[in-house]
């Protein structure tokens, strides 16, 4: 949807909104749509822009937490938000997995259960997954967690959206 | 889970894993030091949507309770209760209060749940990563108490 068509097809809304009956009618109408673009699960995606966010000589084969600033554009307003990466090498690639648990989106974290070494460890329902990202079964997730695109220049790292995977 | 219709929507399709509500205490004085109330707000809901964004499967943050600081205490005290039986009636087996207000420290001991109370820091004259530094080390001390609390049988209400 073009910036121009989202701008006019707003102040309709409000505009039906206002006008009492007319406006439920209308709201009746596209809330089907508004929830299907609200679904947790296609939540993810949309941000092209790549950021700088690690140098590869700070990499390891240990995940390590890199915070890093994204500028977010919604309905409302733009605002910065942050956003946490774990990033580590894998022999020549380097992985950077979204720290979002895919279950219902609480923060995991490397090694986060003393009882869970390598795994990344999910504190709201004791999610777990590999290094690799893959969920471990008998636990609530039922996906992998989501990565980062990446690209490197001159030795920085970047990372752009999120990529979601059905499996590893 | 935010203050949302969307996330609304989460909630309601996992309502079992959703346990701990999360309320806001934000004091309001336009008389009395004005600032330093405006203070206590910004910082404890910067505070708020952090312990929001890490657990965000597990709680739901609430609007927040607003109050004058002129309400009588007792009158401040029983509205905050009301809200916490509601909540805890209706599926929130955990309710954690969240302030910077001092006042809260004083009738702690008569609150049905779980206090965090914060002194607030000026953020203003900071740099953002010396901001970024101080939340992300108060965040070390809110997470592991909340962590604590899910280990704990819930409070029993009266
Ligand atoms: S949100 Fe991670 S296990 Fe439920």
């Amino acid at each position: 949807m073009s910036e121009k068509e989202h701008k006019v097809s707003r102040r309709q809304f409000l505009t039906y909104t206002l006008m009492g009956v007319g406006g439920f009618m209308v709201a009746g109408a596209i809330s089907p749509m508004v929830r299907f673009a609200l679904d947790p699960a296609l939540q993810a995606g949309g941000e092209t822009e790549f950021v700088s966010v690690a140098t590869v000589d700070d990499l390891t084969d240990e995940p390590q937490r890199f915070d890093f600033q994204l500028e977010i554009e919604d309905a409302w307003y733009t605002s910065e938000q942050s956003r946490t990466a774990w990033i580590y090498k894998d022999g020549n690639d380097i992985v950077a997995l979204s720290p979002v648990c895919t279950h219902l989106g609480c923060t995991v974290n490397w090694e986060g259960s003393e009882d869970h070494p390598n795994q990344f460890y999910c504190p709201c329902h004791f999610g777990r997954f590999e290094k690799s990202g893959q969920n471990v079964a008998q636990t609530p997730p039922t996906r992998p967690l989501d990565l980062y695109e990446i690209e490197v220049r001159d030795g920085v790292v970047y990372l752009g959206s999120i990529i979601q995977r059905r499996s590893v | 889970m935010k203050w949302t219709t969307s996330q609304m929507d989460m909630y309601l399709n996992s309502k079992e894993y959703v346990d701990t509500a999360i309320i806001p205490l934000i004091p309001l004085d336009w008389k009395e030091d004005p600032k330093g109330k405006v203070s206590m707000g910004e910082f404890s809901s910067i505070l708020v949507e952090e312990v929001e964004r890490q657990f965000k499967g597990r709680v739901f943050q609430l609007a927040p309770f607003t109050y004058l600081s002129t309400e009588e205490e007792n009158s401040r005290l029983e509205r905050l209760v009301s809200w916490d039986k509601h909540f805890y009636d209706n599926g929130f087996t955990h309710i954690v209060y969240i302030t910077s207000d001092g006042v809260w420290k004083r009738v702690e001991k008569d609150l049905p749940d779980m206090l965090i109370w914060i002194p607030s820091l000026s953020l203003e004259s900071m740099d953002d990563t010396y901001a970024k530094e101080i939340i992300s080390q108060q965040m070390k001390q809110i997470l592991p108490l909340i962590t604590a609390k899910w280990q704990e049988e819930p409070k029993e209400r009266q």
